[in-house]
């Protein structure tokens, strides 16, 4: 049976009186791709915060490997998860293996970190040819590439990616995709995917979770959420939730 | 052609002492974001800690001042500065807490070794004075400029080459980051403070050293290192050097033939004007 490896449970979350997550669950099962999704505003970079204990948590909880915890984001990457934000966010003042190092701060074995960095070189050629150049004056591409590699410094069990296809050109998409799901299949690394890019996140994913207003409005096969009109309802404005 | 070389000597030690004290506001300026006012008044806590400990030899007692300065830092953020950062309070009510603390702090300094000036133990038996191109500058002179030289370079291995260092300037970038990679970026800004009033505190031993220590010397070190760091660049470690060595070498020249008295009214009419035409100091990009 398949491990729960981090999960909200009954989550909500306010700003401001305002509720940002209403009753969400969602789970992350072992060496899964999870998918979620929804338009503007629908709260999906709220669950990712949430479960990094970036998002005041107003009533529910988070649970790592079925147990109840308080995550506090400097302490739950001990925890082997990772989170790679929205709008990549490299440090652009440190240098492109700078960063890398810096991603494997908690890695108290620094011969490890070298041989992290070697593989995240192996695994983003693009990087290594760049690595003594300021994060800042790299591509987007490169430094969505670099957010991710200083991801994985740690060699997580749970990567939570934040739209990583922001802002990219759509050939570089692809090629962050095909990464997010080498790095499943190779390092059986599970994976949260909050994206507006369907087309492109749909096949990899195994699950997917459909938000709409701080709710789950649906979730379950990847494929078979893929495949009704739903979708198209909610990205359209034209969904009118039953309950 | 004397005077020229003894006012390059002078700006040389203005631009010291105020590189020392730009270094560590710019150090903790870079990793917090706010105008830490009560930075000056650690140059005075370590000025007295001297004093305090003259009975003692000196390499116990300057230690033991920039030691003091070092955890006085640590202890106010700590105490005030973090639990204000926690509840998300703006930068100007840190700034204002800082301005405080500089205050009760200094009067504190007063209260216990009254508000006149007090002399520092002689460093060296017999003071050496040099000679250079007609110019004089004594041996404390000397070690001025050595000990900015010996903190700028060593701030620059530990934020260059150090994980420490890398971690202080991952946190200048970006706060929220620097915690998603396990920084626990409360512990290093504690440590940042640390460092930071340490080197103030060498600059406030060796102003003792030079001339006198009195209760309200931490406020003109303070507007200088913040003048220096303007311009020189806010949080940027060379920018606040240079900044130090400009502010130096335009207020000993532009007293040339005037009083000395116009020498503050030509460091503010300096950053007035920096603060005007390039308000991003000079190595930082617009």
């Amino acid at each position: 049976m398949q491990k729960n490896l981090l999960e909200t449970q009954h989550v909500s979350v306010q700003y401001g009186g305002v509720n940002a997550l209403d009753d969400v669950s969602v789970v992350i099962g072992e060496g899964e791709i999870v998918a979620l999704m929804g338009p503007n505003g629908a709260g999906k970079s709220t669950v990712i915060k949430s479960m990094f204990g970036l998002a005041p948590i107003a009533s529910g909880e988070v649970l790592l490997h079925g147990e109840p915890y308080v995550p506090i984001p400097h302490n739950i990457v001990h925890k082997s998860v990772s989170y790679v934000p929205q709008g990549r966010r490299v440090f652009t003042h440190l240098s492109v293996e700078e960063n890398l190092e810096i991603g494997g701060y908690i890695v108290k074995d620094k011969s490890l970190v070298k041989d992290r960095i070697a593989a995240a070189y192996d695994l983003f050629p693009d990087l290594k040819a760049k690595r003594d150049k300021y994060s800042g004056t790299l591509s987007g591409g490169q430094q969505q590439m670099l957010a991710i590699a200083r991801g994985l410094m740690t060699d997580p069990k749970v990567l939570l990616l934040d739209e990583p296809s922001l802002g990219l050109a759509p050939k570089i998409v692809k090629e962050v995709f095909e990464l997010v799901s080498k790095i499943n299949e190779e390092r059986h690394t599970a994976i949260l995917i909050v994206e507006h890019n369907l087309q492109s996140l749909l096949p990899i994913a195994h699950r997917a979770y459909v938000l709409d207003h701080g709710k789950v409005i649906i979730e379950g096969d990847a494929q078979k959420v893929a495949s009704g009109d739903i979708l198209e309802r909610i990205f359209m404005g034209t969904y009118k939730p039953t309950h | 052609m004397d005077f020229v070389v003894q006012l390059t000597i002078n700006s040389i030690i203005a631009g010291s002492i105020y590189t020392l004290m730009a270094l560590g506001f710019n150090l903790t300026y870079g990793a917090t974001k706010f105008f830490n006012l009560a930075h000056g008044v650690m140059a005075t806590i370590a000025g007295y800690t001297v004093f305090y400990f003259s009975s003692q030899p000196l390499y116990i007692s300057i230690p033991a001042g920039i030691f003091a300065a070092g955890l006085v830092g640590y202890v106010l953020d700590r105490t005030i500065y973090s639990p204000l950062r926690k509840r998300k309070a703006s930068n100007m009510v840190l700034l204002v807490a800082s301005l405080g603390v500089f205050t009760a702090l200094e009067s504190l300094i007063a209260l216990k070794f009254s508000s006149q000036h007090q002399s520092l133990p002689e460093i060296f038996a017999s003071v050496p004075t040099f000679n250079l191109f007609g110019g004089s500058f004594t041996a404390i002179h000397l070690l001025i400029v050595a000990s900015a030289a010996v903190c700028a370079l060593g701030l620059h291995a530990l934020l260059k080459y150090t994980l420490f260092g890398k971690a202080i300037n991952a946190v200048s970038d970006d706060e929220e980051v620097s915690k998603i990679v396990g920084i626990n970026t409360n512990r290093l800004m504690g440590q940042v403070f640390f460092v930071g009033s340490a080197i103030a505190g060498v600059a406030g031993i060796l102003v003792g050293f030079d001339t006198v220590i009195i209760p309200i010397m931490g406020m003109p070190l303070l507007l200088k290192g913040i003048i220096a760091a303007i311009i020189g660049g806010l949080g940027s470690l060379w920018g606040g050097v240079l900044g130090a060595f400009l502010l130096g070498f335009v207020e000993n020249f532009g007293i040339w033939h005037i009083s000395g008295e116009w020498k503050d009214v030509i460091a503010f009419g300096l950053l007035i004007l920096f603060l005007i035409f390039r308000p991003q100091g000079i190595l930082k990009k617009s």
